[in-house]
């Protein structure tokens, strides 16, 4: 085919791209794959039992602002590396301002209990079962991103596709707060990162091989 | 100029308004810029598959751009973005082929991105070919422009290699002394 043919071809019935819809790819891919993992958390893992009144409290808040505050650093970074002159910007350096906030709000909580308190504030209940639960609430929703990628035009695979594992290992570990019960900040700074940062992992090696184009 | 980045950014927005007409206009427009990106940049061992190569690295990028053309961003120079894809469809044409790539040779592509600059030094270069003879002008253009072989140029112009090389020689003596002699 010569290139006037191909331009032919190509521009024939042409239809109009709405402004915001590189923005809209993005949320449908991780809202489907958010379904799923709402589901699982609902019916695999269930909510806890004390959702509502754990609402009322400051614990709960400050896992979220935590988890949700990575979700959208990570998610804006994925949006921009989905551009082919994008680089990530300021969005993975503004990550570490959640990262120092919850440390500094761990720290203290250690400093106000007893020494013989601190293994337990760190392990929790659920330490050998958290970060692969986060992982694998992530899983879906980096279905769903990777879905958004394929009519994207990412030229550094493997950042894009470790932005990509973060934002849906922060999104994953956001829905897994309506299941997980601990309150400590250590023990959240420790092990939702850990299931976030192997989902970034995950998304840095298979990057360059699924989001090719 | 940054004319030619406007112009090429209008038609791309009315392309992505569904303006069929000019979203086939603007990807005629950019077929001598990319044909010239990758003939630069593809080595000359073998001049005929070098063609074909080109042509498919063309089109490949023709079609990404097509499919992919939500990913541009209106608030950003078109120059940019174009130039990306033609160079990540570049590089994968390297990987595909198992050959590597330096990645210094990288970084001097990224400083061609900015298609603005690059018109602009195109029509000094433009302007300054014009004060030399018109032989010795299309001699530079064919082998230190479009970046064809001495043979190519010779095919291409229907005089002798010999007569090319000579050719390029005096065409960039004459234009060294403009530029040295104050040329503006």
């Amino acid at each position: 085919m010569n290139s006037e043919e191909l331009i032919a071809s190509l521009t024939s019935d042409l239809r109009p791209v709405p402004r915001h819809a590189l923005g809209r790819r993005i949320a449908f891919g991780m809202v489907a794959g958010g379904v799923i993992t709402l589901v699982a958390v609902a019916w695999w893992l269930g909510f806890r039992p004390d959702l509502m009144p754990a609402m009322h409290g400051a614990t709960f808040w400050i896992k979220w602002a935590y988890t949700l505050s990575l979700a959208v650093c990570a998610t804006a970074a994925t949006a921009r590396l989905a551009r082919p002159d994008g680089g990530v910007g300021g969005a993975l350096r503004l990550m570490l301002v959640p990262v120092l906030a919850l440390a500094t709000i761990a720290v203290v909580e250690l400093a106000q209990a007893p020494r013989s308190h601190w293994l337990a504030m760190w392990l929790g209940d659920s330490w050998m079962i958290c970060s692969r639960n986060v992982f694998v609430l992530a899983l879906p929703i980096f279905a769903g991103l990777l879905w958004s990628f394929r009519w994207f035009a990412p030229t550094r695979l493997g950042l894009a596709g470790m932005t990509a594992g973060m934002a849906a290992g922060a999104w994953g570990a956001t829905l897994y707060c309506l299941h997980c019960p601990e309150t400590s900040a250590l023990f959240v700074l420790t092990w939702y990162s850990l299931g976030m940062g192997a989902a970034g992992l995950l998304g840095w090696l298979v990057g360059p091989r699924l989001l090719r184009w | 100029m940054a004319h030619d980045d406007n112009h090429l950014r209008a038609l791309m927005l009315a392309g992505l308004a569904g303006d069929g007409a000019a979203h086939a206009a603007l990807l005629r427009a950019l077929l001598p810029p990319l044909r010239g990106f990758f003939r630069r940049r593809l080595s000359a061992k073998s001049s005929g598959s070098r063609d074909d190569d080109i042509e498919d690295l063309v089109q490949e990028t023709m079609i990404a751009i097509h499919q992919r053309r939500a990913t541009y961003d209106p608030d950003r120079p078109f120059g940019a973005w174009l130039f990306a894809i033609a160079r990540y469809k570049l590089i994968d044409r390297y990987r595909r082929s198992g050959r590597t790539m330096p990645l210094d040779d990288l970084g001097e592509l990224a400083d061609e991105f900015d298609f603005a600059q690059a018109s602009d030094a195109r029509s000094d270069v433009d302007r300054l070919l014009d004060t030399i003879p018109d032989k010795q002008a299309a001699v530079l253009r064919a082998t230190r422009i479009e970046g064809l072989s001495t043979a190519e140029a010779a095919e291409r112009l229907g005089i002798g290699e010999s007569d090319v090389k000579v050719s390029a020689h005096r065409g960039l003596r004459a234009l060294a002394d403009r530029v040295k002699g104050g040329w503006r």
